[in-house]
């Protein structure tokens, strides 16, 4: 580079050096760093193990289209805390598992793996509506102890933040994504007992521990 | 003679609004020692956001411990009790409670907060017209803005007021706050904003008051 710069004239380095502006004006990064409050409500009567794979944890949106600024938004962060945070409450024990399918901790009844599919955002000047919109999805994955699969099922989760005076594009985007998370969040807490073969799983759990009460009452 | 001077350029900065308040009752506010009032914003619709810094305005407003009304931050009480007051998951209809409720934990913890009312708050403020040009332009001799322009703003708002321990509507309050903004620029740009969202929280928050206290048990 500096080999490149000193068979450059002065004109020529003054265009590099205000393309090189120009060029860095056009990208954005948003790092989103969300905490999330813990669910209320009952925890259902499961062991489950939750594993969040790397790609997951450092997971970076890239968009980089003709019609469009760069952008580059790390949501990986805040979505293993909300996973972490909302998982941790759903269940009678979660284990946080560092890796899967091996060395699988005994006990456990499911092993939940979460996966982004796809993300989605828009910007005030496309829609011509005065507020930022994301939209994300998940693939949920719940395997049996034995690494069979029981059941999957999506999550679409949507944000929006309107527009403030003063607020950089940035800032509007991790805002509407702390709200999209936590309507996953909401999704996942609410939903997870919707889903039929986890429906089943959790009343065949809660007939077999009452049965197991009633014999040792007797 | 300074101070009138402050005073009467601050009235010739702002622009107009006009504010109007509705109110339907059916009932009357009967706030007890210790019981709290919540107030939400409804985020459901996708073409417009209820904004935080609105809720945040009223509840500001409202607040008022030593008269007896006892505000519940929006974002303390959301967090405390996720997920049910999501925008996705928050009960649209006052029936919507019941099921709510039969969730001990969340019952708990909205009496641990003495919930009285929840009052819901529902619209936003849009530009709806503007008009004019200003032109800015930066020389040898100096730099300058010239032209002139100008946009009027519309607040839409309504409050439902339910009663949680009854389970019923209390009442509704809309505030309806239209305003026209000028910015003249003559080498300056002087901008005249019209408050049209803050003299609508303004509004709301006064008939909110007298909505949850009663003048009788206001002069207490």
């Amino acid at each position: 580079m500096k080999c490149l710069l000193d068979g450059m004239t002065a004109p020529g380095k003054y265009f590099l050096i205000v393309l090189a502006v120009l060029v860095a004006g056009c990208s954005h990064t948003v790092r989103v760093d969300g905490e999330f409050p813990q669910p209320i409500g009952d925890a259902h009567p499961l062991t489950v193990g939750v594993y969040l794979s790397e790609d997951f944890q450092k997971f970076t949106y890239q968009e980089n289209r003709d019609d469009r600024d760069e952008w580059n938004i790390n949501t990986g962060r805040a979505q293993k805390n909300l996973f972490e945070t909302v998982l941790g409450s759903m269940f009678k024990e979660t284990i946080n598992l560092n890796q899967y399918p091996t060395d699988l901790p005994g006990g456990v009844d499911l092993v939940i793996v979460p996966e982004v599919r796809e993300l989605q955002f828009t910007m005030p000047r496309e829609t011509r509506v005065n507020i930022f919109e994301v939209w994300i999805k998940y693939d949920m994955h719940a395997y049996d102890p034995q690494g069979e699969a029981v059941a999957n099922w999506v999550i679409t989760a949507y944000g929006k933040t309107p527009t403030a005076f003063l607020k950089s594009q940035e800032a509007a985007l991790a805002q509407a994504i702390n709200v999209a998370l936590r309507d996953a969040g909401a999704t996942l807490y609410t939903g997870f007992e919707r889903v039929p073969e986890l429906q089943a799983l959790i009343a065949n759990k809660q007939r077999a521990l009452t049965m197991k009460e009633m014999e040792t009452s007797e | 003679m300074k101070r009138l001077i402050v005073m009467a350029l601050a009235m010739l900065a702002s622009g107009c609004t006009t504010v109007v308040i509705d109110e339907y009752r059916r009932s009357s506010g009967e706030l007890a020692l210790g019981d709290s009032v919540v107030i939400l914003g409804r985020r459901h619709s996708s073409e417009y956001e209820t904004e935080p810094d609105l809720i945040d305005c009223v509840g500001k407003t409202l607040h008022n411990p030593k008269a007896g009304i006892n505000i519940i931050p929006e974002q303390q009480f959301v967090n405390a009790l996720y997920p049910w007051f999501e925008p996705r998951t928050a009960p649209m209809h006052i029936k919507s409670l019941d099921k709510l409720m039969d969730n001990p934990e969340v019952r708990d913890r909205m009496e641990k907060y003495g919930v009285k009312y929840i009052v819901w708050i529902d619209g936003s403020t849009e530009t709806t017209d503007s008009a004019g040009s200003i032109g800015c332009s930066i020389g040898t001799a100096g730099a300058g803005c010239f032209g002139f322009g100008t946009w009027d703003k519309e607040s839409d708002y309504e409050a439902s007021v339910w009663d949680f321990r009854d389970q019923e509507l209390s009442g509704k309050i809309s505030a309806d706050a239209q305003g026209t903004s000028y910015m003249p620029a003559i080498v300056v740009p002087i901008p005249l904003i019209a408050r049209v969202q803050n003299n609508a929280c303004k509004g709301m928050a006064a008939q909110l008051q007298e909505f949850l206290l009663p003048p009788q048990s206001a002069s207490r």
